[in-house]
């Protein structure tokens, strides 16, 4: 009896933290760290009792459901926009969102390709670290070109200016275009001024690029900046991961040799190198990329201040913004960012847009009008021009690089958060650094098996040797591929 | 000698207080988590005054496509259908091993003693080819079904069985013209009540907790049971967001923690009733 | 008599016809369809086709001697031995305390509901439970442990190879403590009372009567817990999955885990990890023999031993007696 009472009352009390919680809720403050695209996206979810998320036209929606596969919110949220911009488009839109965090997306998108029927995915995202699989590689037959879908391929590319690289990632074997992105990710060095002022005596960004080697295709200066900083207790970056994204795309040879053996580009090996002394010299805070410590280090609260992170222009409105720890200028280290050149020249991410080959002829033409909207129309009602001015979700939202030049040189770059600088003064050139012909199909899972023991061997853990041949071994045992030598 | 006993009375008891807590804070520290802006976590982790944030938590839990009802509903539906399923067909079983004389009863018994202890899960690959070639994977009736056979609860009730029912309670309803399959239905079950809420508890549990089957073979997004639901917390687009995380995983481990201290006199009950053999 | 015995003979073979079906459609055939894949070249996301190697056992030989499957059973055997331990230790020193004849815990039974409870929740919410716990910078581990000075700065647990595997012996030991012990407490309280009573009256202390007669009475017990706890250790995926994916470096990578990263992700291997999951297979019927052997009829193996004894008596007779007529000779 007595057990029966005192477990009544545990779960009790356990049920009341819940309430209490819910008790105490003040009214409409809303938690800080919502994004834009969260808040729009719940709104609709509601409707819906609890399926999954779909998207239904205002006044369409008639003739049935596209299934749009992602892996952020950030296309459902633009098909949303294009939606509610088109209340009579034909088609309800059911999205399914899954991250490509420890690389959950793809498998189950290969699955959902391969299970076919009236279920698997119409439109369906693709980032740049696996893009190549689904347009040139082991999934190639599952997307259809862009022209099948009623696309004037290489007059709208021409029109709207669209980078080079992003064209290549989205070619198929054949040569025609199967995936095009919206953001250009060509990638800069993104720095704290504060820090700059200290340390160097200036935050301009002509000076802080000279100081690091911007623009000289090696880290020379970079390191020589890393002492300067490491003398006044600053760290030049928050872990070997931000340098990581510059070394990758600016290598010239990518994981695999022709024939599909694994490699290793000197300019990637000399990376356990540069991993070790950010380590052993105290450069960096040793975070892990999309860690808390990092994000810590992008609000100034990590052990040491960190100088910059290497980013496009979506790592300043997505991460670092979100994590400076304020809104406006004095909170945290909001506008305390400036742009400069990256001493090499690389590219990190991107979403790329791809289509089904299995689906239904009716469907084609609403298809093709939602990825002709995102990824090659230029005039205000595009994606790109308010994805680039920061307005698809109102005035004053983030602002982006977006792949299309036309667009680009009819948007405003500059932000409060960067004390005013145009950040598209040096977004532009940093993509023509891009390009997108050392990626193979297999980088995410081989970079992260790399990363890892780049990380066991900087950490002191194991040899270079080991790490190396573990790499080898690692992705022989993951993914079947066999080493060069 | 009542010196000593009361000073050991202490320290089991201090010992037993210590292990409790450890049993208990994890999930304290989830639920309260639970309702705490991300600021406030981003500050202080540990606390175990709640706070006021758990319907903006919810919000962006849902906005990012975890969907706990779709998962509970699934996951409620395979459960529960399993239950069903596997208790009464290996009550049936044990009934066949128990009653009727037959040539294959040893054998048949022998086997299931064998094999018993197979898990599900090793065979994967091919359960996994099987199940896709004839295109039923993101049917929740491949996760349902395989529960008809269950040998270790097989095992479990026949054990149960030969001390509880009388084989003269069959015969005698034989002699009143009772068919065998009515026999088992109307007589045969009641008797083994005790038993299949034993077992029903555990397979209920098990079949909840499951993520490695569901994890293979569902990919679409409306199958998901709860366990899957579970593992997209770990993905980037809730990094930042540890109310969120908390509150997800609060809403999965909740249920199951009120359950169990409701029932939590049969459980324990059953688990040291499940071990006695031999 | 016989003759009404086979007239419902029928029946046996008709009731067992739903078990028997289900259990080839979704035990048998898998398992050797499983092992048919070993043996083939079944790669590639979606494939159903597959072709016989020529050398059939390649798969097998590149499995066992590949590294990182080599590492994978060594965490596995490793993490499980590492939590068995304790947890053997705890639940039997909890299942000596609850069963003590001369004394009551207080809240014994609030005890045994609470030591169980994490074993009853979602392994897949622990795992990332623990992950969230152990979070650097700002987890409650952390938190606590620089709040109250122990640390002075927060320490990246789940990077450390060592702390990660201790981590996951912990959440093991944690999640399976109180099931061993309530099942150890049901085993103690099986043993019949006159024995300890004897004990008793022989003036036995508390440790003397525990390990001379406690633990032989349940002996039986321990070695179904152990091998049961040990073909799901074998098996254990939810937790080293969740929690940080087998990393760092491979230090949390069990079998279950290397098995379904063969399969179901980066290059879809199903071939060897068909082969791994029979080479698991193997070690998993070897203890299940174990098991068998342990839990089998006893009143017939006793009736069977009497026989075998009989027999063996009157053989020795016979030869006495031959021998004896030989001496006579």
């Amino acid at each position: 009896m007595r057990k029966k009472v005192i477990s009544m009352l545990l779960t009790a009390a356990m049920t009341c933290t819940m309430f209490a919680g819910c008790g105490s809720e003040t009214g409409g403050e809303s938690v800080k760290d919502t994004s834009k695209t969260a808040e729009a996206e719940s709104n609709t979810s509601e409707q819906d009792d609890g399926q999954a998320q779909t998207i239904t036209p205002k006044e369409g929606g008639k003739s049935g459901t596209l299934n749009l596969w992602a892996f952020t919110d950030e296309v459902p949220g633009m098909v949303q926009k294009y939606i509610e911009a088109h209340p009579d488009f034909p088609y309800q839109v059911s999205s399914t969102i899954i991250a490509t965090t420890d690389g959950a997306y793809q498998p189950a998108l290969d699955a959902a390709l391969k299970a076919g029927g009236k279920d698997s995915p119409d439109i369906y995202c693709a980032e740049s670290a696996f893009v190549l699989k689904y347009t040139k590689g082991d999934m190639e037959q599952y997307a259809i070109p862009y022209e099948d879908l009623g696309i004037d391929v290489d007059k709208e590319t021409k029109d709207a200016d669209i980078a080079q690289y992003t064209i290549d990632i989205g070619t198929n074997s054949d040569g025609k275009l199967d995936a095009l992105g919206y953001q250009a990710t060509g990638g800069a060095f993104i720095y704290r001024r504060s820090i700059a002022k200290d340390v160097f005596g200036t935050d301009d960004p002509e000076e802080i690029s000279q100081i690091i080697g911007g623009g000289s295709g090696n880290f020379d200066k970079f390191w020589e900046a890393a002492e300067k900083l490491a003398a006044k207790g600053d760290a030049i970056v928050s872990g070997d991961g931000d340098i990581w994204h510059a070394v990758e795309n600016s290598s010239e040879e990518g994981w695999l040799t022709s024939d599909g053996k694994l490699q290793i580009d000197p300019k990637r090996e000399a990376f356990l190198d540069i991993s070790k002394n950010l380590t052993d010299k105290g450069w960096s805070n040793v975070t892990q990329d999309w860690q808390d410590a990092w994000f810590a280090d992008m609000k100034g609260t990590g052990p040491k201040p960190v100088f910059g992170f290497f980013g496009p222009a979506w790592l300043i409105n997505y991460t670092i913004a979100k994590n400076c720890g304020g809104e406006k200028t004095g909170e945290g280290t909001y506008g305390d960012w400036a742009v400069c050149d990256s001493p090499v020249g690389f590219f990190w991410g991107g979403t790329w847009i791809l289509a089904n080959k299995e689906m239904d002829e009716e469907k084609k033409a609403a298809v093709r009008d939602i990825i002709d909207w995102i990824t090659l129309q230029t005039d205000e009602d595009s994606l790109q021009y308010k994805w680039a001015n920061g307005t698809l979700n109102g005035e004053g939202g983030t602002k982006d690089a977006v792949a299309s030049g036309t667009v680009m040189s009819k948007s405003d770059g500059s932000m409060d958060f960067l004390g005013g600088q145009n950040m598209f003064d040096y977004f532009v050139p940093a993509n023509q650094y891009a390009n997108g012909k050392n990626l193979t199909q297999y980088d995410e899972s081989i970079n992260q098996i790399w990363r890892d023991q780049v990380r066991a061997y900087a950490s002191g853990q194991k040899s270079r040797e080991d790490a190396i041949r573990d790499f080898k071994q690692t992705v022989s045992d993951n993914l079947g591929i066999e080493a060069a030598d | 000698m009542k010196r000593s006993h009361t000073m050991k009375k202490t320290i089991i008891f201090i010992i037993c207080i210590i292990l409790s807590i450890l049993s208990i804070l994890p999930f304290l520290i989830m639920i309260v988590n639970s309702t705490r802006s991300t600021v406030e976590i981003q500050q202080h982790a540990l606390s175990l005054i709640p706070s006021g944030y758990l319907a903006s938590n919810f919000k962006v839990l849902v906005g990012k496509s975890f969907n706990p009802l779709v998962g509970f509903m699934n996951s409620l539906i395979i459960s529960v259908l399993t239950t069903i399923l596997a208790t009464y067909f290996s009550t049936l079983t044990a009934y066949v091993l128990v009653i009727y004389e037959w040539k294959l009863r040893d054998a048949l018994y022998r086997f299931i003693l064998a094999v018993m202890m197979i898990p599900a899960q090793i065979t994967m690959i091919g359960f996994y080819q099987m199940v896709y070639k004839v295109h039923m994977t993101n049917h929740l009736s491949m996760l349902i079904l395989p529960a008809i056979a269950s040998p270790a609860m097989v095992f479990y009730m026949r054990q149960y069985m030969i001390p509880a029912l009388n084989k003269e309670i069959v015969q005698s309803a034989r002699i009143d013209g009772a068919r065998e399959f009515y026999i088992f239905n109307r007589i045969v079950l009641p008797i083994m009540k005790p038993a299949i809420a034993t077992q029903a508890i555990f397979c209920f549990v098990s079949s909840w907790n499951n993520l490695f089957t569901p994890l293979v073979l569902l990919t679409d997004q409306r199958k998901y049971t709860l366990p899957i639901m579970v593992s997209l917390l770990r993905g980037d687009i809730y990094k930042t967001e540890y109310g969120a995380v908390y509150l997800g995983l609060t809403l999965t481990a909740l249920p199951l923690i009120i359950a169990y201290l409701c029932l939590s006199r049969y459980i324990v009950a059953g688990v040291a009733l499940g071990s006695v053999k031999g | 008599m016989k003759a009404r015995h086979s007239r419902y003979a029928k029946y046996g073979y008709i009731f067992s016809i739903p078990f028997a079906a289900a259990f080839v459609i979704f035990s048998l055939y898998p398992t050797l369809y499983t092992a048919i894949i070993g043996f083939t070249d079944l790669q590639g996301i979606g494939t159903t086709e597959f072709h016989f190697l020529k050398d059939p056992f390649l798969n097998f030989r590149t499995i066992l001697t590949s590294p990182t499957f080599q590492t994978a059973f060594c965490n596995t055997v490793k993490i499980w031995v590492l939590n068995f331990i304790p947890q053997l230790f705890l639940a039997l020193l909890l299942a000596a305390w609850f069963t003590d004849r001369r004394f009551r815990v207080p809240g014994e039974g609030i005890f045994k509901v609470l030591f169980y409870m994490p074993n009853i929740i979602t392994a897949a919410t622990i795992a990332i439970l623990f992950n969230a716990l152990f979070g650097y910078p700002m987890g409650p581990v952390n938190d606590v442990l620089t709040r109250i000075g122990i640390f002075s700065a927060p320490y990246n647990f789940l990077v450390n190879k060592n702390i990660a595997q201790d981590i996951v012996i912990f959440i093991q030991t944690w999640m399976w403590y109180g099931y061993t012990m309530i099942i150890l407490i049901s085993g103690i309280l099986g043993i019949n009372p006159e024995i300890f009573e004897a004990a008793e009256v022989d003036g036995a202390s508390g440790w003397q009567t525990f390990w001379l007669v406690t633990l032989p009475n349940i002996k039986t017990i321990l070695l179904y817990t152990m091998i049961t706890s040990l073909i799901g250790g074998l098996n254990m995926f939810d937790i080293p999955k969740l929690f940080l994916m087998g990393g760092p470096d491979n230090a949390t990578l069990t079998t279950g885990v290397f098995i379904y990263n063969q399969a179901f992700s980066g290059a879809y291997m199903y071939n060897r990890a068909a082969a791994a999951s029979m080479i698991m297979f193997v070690i998993i019927v070897l203890a299940s023999i174990l098991l068998f052997w342990l839990l089998r009829d006893r009143d017939e193996e006793a009736l069977k031993k009497l026989q075998r004894k009989r027999e063996k008596e009157m053989r020795r007779a016979c030869r006495v007696g031959r021998k004896a007529e030989e001496a006579e000779k």
